[in-house]
C-alpha cells in the first residue's frame, strides 16, 4: 500500500492541501465509475508499477554494494543487546543495594521523623483550619512552593503559545479549515455520550476543587478533571460551540486574574507571618465547606489555572489557537 | 457461606487478571490497528467488570460497591466511545489499508 501513495498528488493529504488552498473541491471519497476516476486509476497503476521497478533495482544494487556493512550491523545489534542487558542489571543491582541500606519504613528513630512533621500533624488542623492535612500543608505552610508550581504552569502555557499560536491572517483561516478534516465530524455517538458525561465531569471537578480542604483532592486534581471535561466537549462539538464560553478573551482573563489573586492571598500570608501579626481571617469550624480561611480560595484559583492550561495545550496543539 | 463468597470473588478476580493479560498480549501481538483496538477493549470492558464484580462480592453491598458499579458504568461508556473514535480516525487517515485488511469493504 505504501507504494501507491508515493505519488503525493494522489494522497489524501494533498487533496486536503489543495482544498485548503482553494484549488479544488474537497472529496473525502474518490468518485468511482466516472471516466475521470478510471483515468485516475490507470494513471495510478502505471505509476505504482514504475515505482515498483525503480525500488527493486535500487534494492538489488544496495544488496550488492553493502554486504559487509550489513554483517557489521548484525554483530553490532547482538552486542548492543548484550550490553543493554548488562547495563540494566548493574543499575538494578546498585539501586537494590541502596534500598537495602535505607532505614526501615515507619520506625520512630528515622531521620524523617523530626519536629516539622510533628508540628504539621499535631497543630495542622488548628492552625490552618483544613481537615485534609496535606492541603493545609501545601497551600499554607508550603504555599511558596505551590506558587512556584502554578507559575511553572503559566510559563509552560506561555511558551507553547509563543511556539504554536497562529497570528491573524491567511494562515489562521487555513488552520481553521484544516481543523475538522481529520477529526470525526459531528459524530453522533460521541455527541450523545458527551452530552451525558460532560456535565457529570464538570460537577465532579468542581466538587473536588471545593472539597479540597475536607477530603482528598484540591486545586490541581480538580483542575485536571475540569480540563479533561473541556477537552471532551471540544472533541465532541467542535471549537465553534466551545468558543461561546471558552475563547481567547475568557482564557486570558481567567488565567491572569487567577494567578494575580493567588499571589495576593499568599502575599497576605507572608506579610502577616514575617511581621509576627495574627491572622485576621476567621478559620471557621473545621469540616464545613466555608472554613479554613484562604485555602478554599487558593484552591479555586489553582483549579482555574490548571484547567485553563490543560485546555490551552490541547487547543494549541490541535489548531494553533484557542 | 464465607467460603462460597471468597471462592466466587477469587474466581472473578483471577479471570479479570487473565482478561487483562490477554489484552496486553494482543496489543503487542497484532500489527493492524483495529485488531489491537479490539484487544485493548477486552481489557477495558470484560477485565474491568470482572475485577469490580469480584471486589463487590468481597466487600458486600454498600456505598463502596455502588461507587465501584458507577466506575464500571462510566468506563464502559467512555471505553467503547474512544474505541469508536480511534476507528474513525484510522479510517479517515489510512482508508486504503483498512480496506485491504477488511477485504475491500
Amino acid at each position: 500500500m505504501s507504494k501507491k501513495r508515493r505519488d503525493y498528488k494522489l494522497t489524501f493529504y494533498s487533496r486536503i492541501e489543495d482544498f485548503v488552498n482553494g484549488k479544488e473541491e474537497f472529496l473525502l471519497y474518490r468518485p468511482t465509475g466516472t471516466t475521470e476516476a478510471k483515468k485516475l486509476e490507470t494513471l495510478e497503476e502505471e505509476l505504482t508499477e514504475a515505482a515498483d521497478l525503480l525500488e527493486k533495482r535500487e534494492a538489488r544494487q544496495k544488496v550488492q554494494d553493502n554486504t559487509e556493512p550489513l554483517d557489521f550491523l548484525k554483530r553490532f545489534h547482538r552486542l548492543y543487546g548484550i550490553i543493554a542487558v548488562l547495563v540494566c542489571a548493574t543499575m538494578m543491582g546498585m539501586l537494590m543495594i541502596t534500598v537495602s541500606w535505607l532505614p526501615k519504613f515507619g520506625e520512630p528513630g528515622n531521620p524523617a521523623n523530626n519536629e516539622v512533621i510533628a508540628r504539621y500533624i499535631e497543630k495542622g488542623q488548628e492552625e490552618t483550619g483544613a481537615v485534609n492535612v496535606v492541603t493545609g500543608l501545601i497551600l499554607n505552610y508550603r504555599g511558596f512552593d505551590t506558587m512556584g508550581e502554578t507559575h511553572v504552569l503559566f510559563i509552560a502555557a506561555s511558551c507553547v503559545m509563543i511556539l504554536l499560536l497562529i497570528a491573524e491572517g491567511e494562515e489562521k483561516k487555513s488552520s481553521y479549515a484544516f481543523d475538522r478534516y481529520l477529526e470525526p465530524k459531528n459524530d453522533i455517538i460521541i455527541q450523545k455520550v458527551a452530552a451525558f458525561l460532560v456535565p457529570v465531569v464538570f460537577v465532579f471537578g468542581i466538587y473536588v476543587i471545593l472539597n479540597g480542604h475536607l477530603s482528598p483532592g484540591g486545586g490541581f486534581s480538580g483542575g485536571a478533571i475540569l480540563g479533561a471535561g473541556l477537552i471532551m466537549y471540544v472533541s465532541a462539538f467542535g471549537f465553534k460551540k466551545t468558543q461561546r464560553f471558552m475563547n481567547e478573551h475568557v482564557y486570558k482573563i481567567a488565567k491572569v486574574s487567577a494567578l494575580c489573586f493567588y499571589v495576593c492571598c499568599l502575599s497576605y500570608y507572608f506579610y502577616m507571618g514575617a511581621h509576627g501579626y495574627d491572622n485576621h481571617i476567621p478559620l471557621g469550624t473545621p469540616g464545613n465547606i466555608i472554613s479554613s480561611g484562604l485555602i478554599l480560595f487558593i484552591n479555586i484559583f489553582v483549579g482555574t489555572e490548571v484547567a485553563c492550561t490543560m485546555y490551552a495545550f490541547y487547543a494549541l496543539f490541535r489548531k494553533g489557537g484557542l | 457461606m464465607e467460603w462460597v463468597r471468597f471462592c466466587t470473588a477469587a474466581i472473578c478476580l483471577i479471570s479479570a487478571a487473565f482478561m487483562e493479560s490477554i489484552a496486553v498480549y494482543g496489543v503487542y501481538k497484532f500489527r493492524f490497528c483495529m485488531n489491537r483496538m479490539h484487544a485493548a477493549a477486552i481489557g477495558d470492558t470484560m477485565g474491568l467488570a470482572l475485577g469490580a464484580l469480584g471486589l463487590i462480592i468481597l466487600k458486600g453491598f454498600s456505598w463502596f460497591s455502588l461507587k465501584m458499579l458507577i466506575v464500571v458504568i462510566f468506563l464502559w461508556m467512555t471505553s467503547s466511545v474512544s474505541s469508536h473514535v480511534i476507528m474513525r480516525m484510522e479510517y479517515s487517515i489510512d482508508e486504503d489499508s483498512v480496506k485491504e485488511e477488511t477485504g475491500g469493504k
